[in-house]
């Protein structure tokens, strides 16, 4: 059986081989590159006192081809899941092969069981070797982002693209089992697998682990990293700054500017304190506008504070682990409602 | 020895149509059996339930002696070649000798190799690229090279030309008298099964309107020819399975264990064909089943 899996499967590895081993020569070449121009970049920079703008430019050389590889990698496990999954039992039941391979002296299950596992193997590892290379790859960038929780960051490093070529496999040969051709098989796999993909990452990663959350002090400190200051044009409206988080956290909401009674703060409270740092100037600032400094200055009197929720940067491979294992629960259950319908099936 | 297939009271359902109604069925061991029928009439149906490719909704079948499709075992014994010959059309012959050998523990290589070759077919050549008759015989050359008790074959020959079917037909029974095999071959043609099956089973309308040895079921059956008369006229003891009547002939096909008495009639013997037909015939709704003996095909026939 092995030998059958391995012989119909031949073709596909091949292919894999030959463009997991050009991915792989062109992330060592840019990739060693890349961290040469990193550490030159930063010895000049750390003398000079310049690296903000610097390494900046260097994230934007490198723009390019990192979305590009982290778009191949997010598309990996769908493309997994539509064109090794699903035609892996549609194909059969579609031509009548199965009538030829379901009677040699192998059970079923084992049919089953076989494929499946040789299949899923080559999907996981395939998926594996593309993230590890990004991971790799852009680890320069990531430090110099600091952003691993964004989307795309998340879903194409460390072990998440694991679990979503598992789970996209498993889906594309149940959905093959269940509508029996291949072709509607793979529309259907990948809407379902896009559907999930997007509700796992709105709806269900912001909530698998607890949340910290903390109250950031409004004063010259923090107001001078704000990203952003906002305050109404009536003198009733709230306040809201974007003040940093901890470095390389996720933040998942911050709430507007609090009293220290905990009661929103209106811009009729701070209005003395933005005519002292801007005049009469706009309902808000942006990052490192001059202004801010003065502004959380004569603001830190006044005790207030931010609410911010966020996942701090040490969640980071929790939340990874717990990502994949779900997904990897998912591919379980599939793979079992598969063995259910392969042993029950009317051919 | 045990039987080849066993099936009592044996019925499959798609949904709510009836494939197979009713299926009662003892075949002994060691024939070549023909499975007729018209189209659609649960013919692939019974050779599916057979090698454990469908589970039955009512009644119970075993397959020499075992459930079908009941593990390894059981897969190794019995043989199937499915409707049209499937193959992996981007495996090559060889290939698919060696998904064979792989997958069968009794694998006959000689075997394989040797009908291949008999059959002048490059063992390099992709499934894909053969015409159906080379597909049907490398399919039935994968079944029978697992060495089975017996093999089940779904209209085999359904693809072939009249030339390839005989040659087919010639090297099955061929190899399954060589090797002892059981086999169980179905047709909608009569023609492909009269030249090489010794026991018969027809198949019509989901029911099984007729089972039995060749040669006895040629024996027991007569066609007469008398004067204009009623079915019931007849002596008793002959079954009468059709009758046709002109202004002045009534036509009978009876069915009889023991010798045809003489009277005065003209009675002749059937063909394998003519008996089929005949089944296949009566088994028009107001006809009466012809095995089951009930009275309304008698009464509908007197009425007129």
């Amino acid at each position: 059986m092995i030998w059958l899996t391995w012989r119909q499967f031949r073709t596909q590895t091949f292919a894999i081989l030959a463009l997991l081993t050009a991915a792989a020569i062109y992330a060592l070449i840019t990739g060693t590159q890349l961290r040469h121009s990193y550490t030159a970049d930063l010895a000049t920079c750390q003398a000079q006192n310049t690296c903000f703008g610097l390494l900046n430019g260097l994230q934007e050389d490198y723009n390019g081809p990192l979305q590009l590889a982290e778009m191949l990698v997010i598309a990996a496990p769908g493309l997994i899941g539509i064109f090794w999954g699903a035609p892996l039992i549609a194909g059969e039941l579609e031509r009548g092969t199965h009538y030829l391979s379901w009677n040699q002296s192998v059970t079923r299950t084992r049919w089953l069981a076989v494929k499946l596992t040789g299949v899923a193997l080559a999907s996981i590892v395939t998926a594996g070797l593309l993230s590890l290379l990004l991971t790799w790859w852009a680890s320069p960038l990531d430090t110099i982002s600091g952003n691993r929780f964004g989307t795309q960051a998340f879903n194409a490093r460390g072990i998440a693209p694991l679990g979503y070529a598992a789970f996209a496999f498993a889906l594309g040969v149940t959905l093959g089992l269940l509508i029996r051709r291949t072709l509607p098989a793979m529309a259907v796999t990948l809407a379902v697998f896009i559907a999930v993909q997007v509700l796992m990452t709105v709806a269900v990663r912001p909530n698998l682990l607890p949340a910290t959350t903390t109250a950031v002090p409004i004063n010259q400190a923090t107001m001078s990293q704000a990203m952003r200051f906002d305050r109404s044009v009536a003198v009733t409206g709230p306040v809201t700054i974007d003040l940093p988080a901890p470095p390389g956290s996720w933040i998942q909401s911050e709430t507007p500017a609090l009293t220290s009674a905990g009661r929103p703060l209106q811009t009729g409270e701070i209005l003395s304190c933005w005519n002292q740092a801007f005049g009469q100037a706009g309902a808000s600032g942006k990052a490192g506008s001059p202004g801010f400094g003065p502004l959380g200055a004569c603001l830190a009197p006044q005790n207030l504070h931010v609410d911010v929720t966020y996942q701090p940067a040490n969640s980071y491979w929790p939340l990874q682990w717990s990502e994949t294992a779900l997904y990897v629960v998912l591919a379980a259950l599939l793979a079992a409602v598969c063995f259910q319908r392969v042993r029950r099936l009317r051919s | 020895m045990t039987a080849i297939l066993q099936a009592h009271a044996l019925g499959m359902q798609y949904g709510r149509r009836p494939a197979l109604t009713d299926c009662t069925l003892n075949i002994p061991p060691g024939h070549v059996v023909g499975l007729v029928g018209p189209n659609g009439a649960g013919k692939s149906t019974l050779l599916k339930l057979a090698c454990g490719l469908l589970n039955p909704t009512s009644g119970s079948i075993s397959v020499l002696g075992n459930t079908p499709g009941s593990g390894p075992g059981q897969l190794a014994r019995v043989g199937f070649v499915a409707q049209d010959a499937p193959v992996y059309t981007n495996l090559s012959i060889a290939d698919h000798l060696r998904l064979g050998a792989r997958l069968n523990p009794r694998w006959d290589r000689g075997f394989a190799e040797r009908r291949i070759a008999q059959l002048d077919l490059d063992p390099k050549q992709k499934a894909g690229k053969l015409s159906g008759g080379q597909r049907a015989q490398l399919a039935l050359t994968v079944a029978a090279g697992k060495r089975p008790e017996l093999l089940i074959l779904d209209e085999p020959v359904a693809g072939l030309d009249p030339l390839a079917r005989r040659e087919f037909l010639k090297n099955l029974t061929k190899s399954a008298a060589e090797n002892g095999t059981s086999v169980i071959l179905s047709s909608h043609l009569i023609s492909d099964l009269e030249r090489v099956c010794d026991y018969l089973i027809v198949l019509v309308s989901s029911r099984v309107r007729l089972a039995g040895k060749v040669d006895q079921l040629i024996a027991a059956h007569h066609r007469i020819v008398c004067t204009l008369r009623d079915p019931d006229a007849l002596p008793t003891g002959l079954e009468v399975i059709s009758a046709e009547h002109t202004d002045r002939h009534s036509t009978f096909v009876v069915r009889t264990d023991t010798p045809l008495p003489a009277e005065d009639w003209a009675a002749q013997p059937l063909s394998m064909e003519d008996l089929v037909l005949t089944y296949i015939g009566t088994a028009d709704p107001g006809l009466r089943p012809a095995t089951q003996g009930s009275q309304t095909a008698l009464d509908s026939e007197a009425g007129r």
